[in-house]
This record gives structure tokens, C-alpha cells and sequence, in this order.
């Protein structure tokens, strides 16, 4: 029992690096102001390229770092194309998932080729902490790699951010009414250029977790509508970082069920449980409807006059 | 339109492509491909050979669909990304009942057969995106994500009904359902499929409906000024649902065109290969022309062009299809982007 409650764990706080990761980063593009519905796109990117790199230098940190790097890529053009031209949001945003979907496949492709053997990424570091990554239940949260220390960080981090420091709470006002931000002087441009830059690159991480970690191979279309369902997860949370981390939390732990269940249950095709996380957005979705709030300005453009 | 505005329409498209193809002629290049054959196989294999035009126009057809699927939504600022998740329900459910009739004992001469399994997969389409219209219509759900989500779902009923031992043909190693009895399936006519006419038709009754009809009057009228339509005693909540049952079922009858006239029966294959393409482009398409029905079944023609040339690029010059995916995202990018800077500044 207490195995199956440890593997359970450790499986869904996998799983959550790319939920959390994913819906975090939304939201903090949308603090500002941007609503990016381009993270499907910008996973399969990263993915990909993460893959790529870790496959051909043989070093996982590496790939999370290009991958990274294409999120800040995808979140550059994202902010560029919509401060400058005032293009609409989900029309680029979608614009940009299609993108990514074609850029994933086809860099994969050109570069790594078709292979007998699908080829394999490598190891990523783990980090074990001495005595206390060997007690059960903690040994889940704290015998993991170092991606998932790295999203602790990035929790504790935009806790402490957008609720202790000036910076932050000016960041939360554009979001919510850019003009009065714009009088007491916050440059509203770039800290939308910022927000949205640095949530992609968070997006980035979370794609080339996919192949690098969870599946150790790249396969088209890696990412399954996880950056739609975090799209999701961040409207439910009302753009409240915290939220976002539980609903990436909920969301990982329901892929994980729908998972063994596929496995142990021989009466239901095993289809329904695949369907069963999507249709559990919707679902939550619909429950918390009365608590669900935008920031003021989210969506729209933003200019001086 | 004024002259001056044409003007910009026409050089907007034109450098949108035009960037697009150098963005393509880069990658052939950094990758040691003769850029001009690349190049001369994607723009002309449609019109070269019989073959290659007949195959444009099996791709135009389902792409007009589904191309309305999103640009009927988007006239009153909805998203409809759903138009692959109809167009497969709307397969799989007409590919159920055309397989289920026959095995009860109900064997219905052609000429019931295929007006009935045309319905069917107009009312299921239409019902699946009534699913996504309802939530927003009642829970204030936006439909990028409903949508998305259904599609997913869609997906899985396929499989569901693919690898369903009752449909499934037991000597085909992918799960493929048994074939469609022959009074429920359609044929070509010099190689170019009967369901065309249903496509011109969809052609007209859009062209009338969004032209002629109260409810195109309401949806343009929403479209322009919501707030002054509500005024007027609009009903947006009915509007939407109405919108997107039309949409649904136009991606349905699609998907019906292709179970019936294309596979003739259901492929576990179509979620991916053609569903996820037809789905994709024909939100491109409709961004193209800016949610215009009119100029829908030209953008979806010229993209099958494309598509057609793409798959020609994979076979004789082995250049992965996703590099005219990649452009035509950057088209839309681009139109997208000249649009907004020529057009719109006051």
C-alpha cells in the first residue's frame, strides 16, 4: 500500500512539472495582460528541439535549456507581433500552435531523420537528499529530478513575487487596468513583453520535459492537447498563480488515474479513460464558473492614447 | 470595398506569400534541397496531371467544410477550433449507422440510404458543437477550449467505434471497420467524387444564409456591434447556439463525405491523417480570408493546391510535408499581421 500511495506520487508530481509548469506560465503572461493560448505550440516546439539537443549532445540540461530558449523564441514574436500591430490574441495564438505543431515534426525530421530504433534521450540528473529522501511519502516529493526542484523554485518563486514584492503587485495592476499603471509610471510595454517572455520560456521547460523525461523518446504530437488543457486550467485558477499549481496538481493526478485505470479495468474500453481528463476540464470548468475571474485588460490590446 | 483598400488587400497576400515561400526556399536551402524543383512540385503538381487535380479537388471538398466549421463562429468573435472533432463524429456516427442498418436487417435501396446518412452526420456534427455552444452560450466556456477538448474526445469515440469488435473488420491488421454496404456509399465521376455537389451546395445555402436570412442579418449585426445588437433584441445566447449547430453540421456532412465517398468505410487512421489536417488548414484558410464566406471555397482550393504539392515534395523529393504546414502558418502569420497594419490604422 504504502509503495503503490509512494508511486503514485512520485508519478503525478512528474506528470504536474508539465501541467503546473504549462498553466503557470499562462498566467503569467495574462497578469500583464496576454492571454497566450499558444502553449500547445510552444510545447511541441520546445519539445522537440529539446530532444534534439539533449539526443545529440547526450546532456538533458542542455535540452531543457534550448527548450527554454524556443519558449522565449515563441513568446518574443507572441508579444512582438500583438504590442506592435495590435494583432488579435487567439488569432495569434493559434496562428502560433499551428506553427509549433509544423516546427516540431519538421525539425525532428530534417535532423534526426527517420530511425529503426527510436532514439533515446539521457539520463536527468536526480536529486536525492541524504536520510530524508529515504522516508516514504517524502521520498516522492524528494527523489526526483532536478526539473521538479526546479518547479518547487518557480512556486515558492511567483508566490513570493507577485504577493511580496512592489514589482509584482505592479505587474498584477497592468493586468488589471493598464492605464492607471501606465500614470504612476510602470512601462506597461515592456513588462508585457517580459511577463509573456519569460511565462513561455517556463512553457518551454514543461515541452522538453515531455520527451527528455516522461517518455524518453520524441513522438509527433508529444504534448496531446497539454497546452490547451493548461489553457483551461489557468482560466479556472482566475489567473491566480497559486490556483494554477493546484489545478496543475489536480490535472496531473486525473491523467495518472485515467492511466491505471486503462490498465486494471477490462469491462470499459479503454478509450473513455483517455477521454476522461479533457471532459474533466470542461467539467471543472463548469463548476467553478461563478468563481472564475479575468484580470480587467486580459485579451486586449494596450496602447497610450 | 474602395479601389485603394482592394489595392492593399492584394499586396497584403501577395507579400504574405511571397515570405512565406522565402522562408521556405531557406530551410531548402539549409538543407541541401534544389530550391527551384521544390518550389516548381509545390505550386504546380495540382495542375500537371489529371491525377494531381483530382486529388486537389478530394482535398478542397472536406477543407470547404471544415473551413466553414470555423469561419461561421468567428463572424460573431467565436473560435470553433473544433472543426476536426465534428468532422470525425459527424464520420463516426454516419459510418455506426450505415454499418448497424444492414446488420439489423434493414437494407434501404441508395436513394434513402444516403439522403439518411447525410442527416446523420449533419445532426451529429451539428450536436457535437452544440456541446461547445452550449457551454459558452451557458457557462461562459470559451470555445478555444471546448472545443479543443471535444476534439479529443471525438478522437477516442473514432477509435472507440475503429477497434469495436461489433464494426471492426477482423482481416485488416489496423483497426479499419467493415465497409459501408454499396447502397450507402457514393462514387466519382472523372475521378472527382460525387460529394462536390454537396459541397456547392453548402457554397449557395452559406452564401444565403449569412446574405439573405434573418439569422445571417443577426450574426452579421453581432458581428459589427454586439452591445447595439443586444439592443435591437437580438437573442445572443439562441445566435451562438444556432451558429455553432450550423458549423458542427457543415464539419459533419464533411466528415460523412469522407466515410462514405473517400474511404467508404471508417479508418482509425482518418482521426490523424486527413481529420487533423482538414481540421488545422481549415482554420488557416478561414484566418486567410478573414472569416469571409465568399472567399472561402478559392482560399480552400488554393490551400489544397498547396497540400497536394506537399504531399508530392514527400514522395519524390523525401522533404518532410510539415515544412508547407510550417509555411502556411507563416502565411497566416503574416496576412494576419500586414492586415492589421495596413488596414486597420485610422
Amino acid at each position: 500500500m504504502l509503495n503503490f500511495i509512494n508511486s503514485f506520487i512520485s508519478q503525478t508530481i512528474t506528470y504536474a512539472v508539465v501541467y503546473t509548469l504549462t498553466s503557470l506560465g499562462i498566467v503569467i503572461s495574462g497578469r500583464a495582460g496576454i492571454f497566450n493560448v499558444s502553449g500547445e505550440g510552444i510545447m511541441l516546439a520546445s519539445a522537440s528541439i529539446g530532444f534534439i539537443v539533449s539526443f545529440l549532445s547526450q546532456n538533458a540540461i542542455l535540452g531543457f535549456i534550448s527548450g527554454m530558449i524556443m519558449g522565449a523564441l515563441f513568446g518574443f514574436i507572441l508579444s512582438y507581433i500583438h504590442e506592435s500591430y495590435k494583432v488579435n490574441q487567439f488569432i495569434l495564438g493559434i496562428s502560433l500552435v499551428i506553427l509549433g505543431t509544423g516546427l516540431s515534426d519538421l525539425m525532428y525530421k530534417l535532423i534526426i531523420g527517420v530511425k529503426l530504433t527510436a532514439p533515446r534521450a539521457p539520463k536527468t540528473p536526480i536529486i536525492k537528499i541524504p536520510y530524508i529522501s529515504n522516508i516514504p511519502i517524502i521520498q516522492a516529493f524528494l527523489n526526483q529530478d532536478i526539473i521538479v526542484y526546479f518547479l518547487y523554485f518557480v512556486i515558492f518563486f511567483a508566490w513570493w513575487f507577485y504577493y511580496k514584492t512592489k514589482i509584482g503587485l505592479e505587474t498584477r495592476a497592468i493586468g488589471e487596468n493598464p492605464k492607471a499603471a501606465d500614470v504612476v509610471g510602470v512601462n506597461v510595454t515592456r513588462r508585457r513583453y517580459l511577463s509573456t517572455i519569460i511565462g513561455s520560456m517556463l512553457i518551454g521547460i514543461s515541452g522538453a520535459y515531455l520527451p527528455i523525461v516522461i517518455t524518453g523518446t520524441y513522438t509527433p504530437d508529444i504534448s496531446a492537447g497539454r497546452g490547451f488543457m493548461a489553457v483551461g486550467i489557468a482560466i479556472f485558477a482566475s489567473w491566480k498563480p497559486q490556483r494554477a499549481i493546484l489545478g496543475g496538481f489536480l490535472f496531473a493526478a486525473i491523467e495518472v488515474i485515467a492511466f491505471r485505470l486503462q490498465v486494471i479495468s477490462q469491462k470499459i474500453p479503454y478509450q473513455f479513460f483517455l477521454m476522461l481528463p479533457f471532459i474533466s476540464v470542461l467539467i471543472i470548468m463548469m463548476i467553478f464558473k461563478k468563481q472564475i475571474e479575468f484580470p480587467a485588460s486580459v485579451g486586449k490590446p494596450y496602447s497610450r492614447e | 470595398m474602395k479601389n485603394k483598400d482592394l489595392f492593399r488587400v492584394i499586396i497584403i497576400y501577395f507579400l504574405s506569400i511571397f515570405f512565406a515561400f522565402v522562408v521556405i526556399s531557406i530551410i531548402a536551402v539549409l538543407f541541401r534541397y534544389d530550391v527551384i524543383k521544390v518550389l516548381r512540385t509545390l505550386l504546380t503538381t495540382s495542375f500537371k496531371t489529371s491525377f494531381g487535380f483530382q486529388e486537389t479537388i478530394k482535398k478542397t471538398i472536406p477543407l470547404i467544410f471544415t473551413t466553414y466549421a470555423f469561419t461561421i463562429p468567428f463572424m460573431i468573435k467565436f473560435f470553433n477550433i473544433g472543426g476536426w472533432g465534428q468532422m470525425l463524429f459527424g464520420g463516426t456516427i454516419t459510418a455506426v449507422v450505415g454499418l448497424t442498418l444492414p446488420k439489423i436487417g434493414i437494407n434501404l435501396p441508395s436513394f434513402i440510404m444516403i439522403p439518411l446518412l447525410i442527416i446523420t452526420g449533419i445532426l451529429a456534427g451539428g450536436f457535437f458543437a452544440l456541446i461547445a455552444g452550449f457551454l459558452v452560450a451557458k457557462f461562459d466556456i470559451n470555445p478555444i477550449i471546448s472545443t479543443i477538448m471535444l476534439n479529443f474526445v471525438a478522437v477516442q469515440f473514432l477509435n472507440f467505434i475503429a477497434t469495436n469488435p461489433i464494426y471492426r473488420d477482423p482481416y485488416e491488421g489496423h483497426p479499419i471497420t467493415l465497409p459501408l454496404p454499396k447502397s450507402g456509399t457514393l462514387g466519382f465521376i472523372f475521378g472527382i467524387p460525387y460529394s462536390i455537389i454537396f459541397a456547392i451546395i453548402s457554397i449557395i445555402f452559406v452564401y444565403f444564409l449569412i446574405k439573405k436570412t434573418k439569422i445571417g442579418y443577426e450574426i452579421t449585426a453581432i458581428g459589427y456591434n454586439l452591445d447595439a445588437a443586444q439592443k435591437y433584441g437580438i437573442n445572443f445566447q439562441k445566435t451562438i447556439l444556432i451558429t455553432f449547430f450550423i458549423a458542427g453540421a457543415l464539419a459533419g456532412l464533411g466528415g460523412t463525405f469522407e466515410v462514405i465517398n473517400i474511404h467508404k468505410k471508417l479508418i482509425e487512421g482518418f482521426a490523424q491523417t486527413s481529420g487533423a489536417q482538414y481540421g488545422i488548414f481549415g482554420v488557416l484558410t478561414s484566418l486567410i480570408v478573414a472569416g469571409n464566406p465568399i472567399g472561402v471555397p478559392i482560399a480552400a482550393f488554393l490551400m489544397s493546391v498547396l497540400l497536394v504539392g506537399a504531399d508530392a515534395l514527400q514522395r519524390t523529393m523525401q522533404i518532410p510535408v510539415e515544412m508547407v504546414f510550417l509555411s502556411q502558418a507563416l502565411i497566416v502569420l503574416f496576412i494576419v499581421t500586414f492586415r492589421e497594419r495596413f488596414l486597420r490604422r485610422k
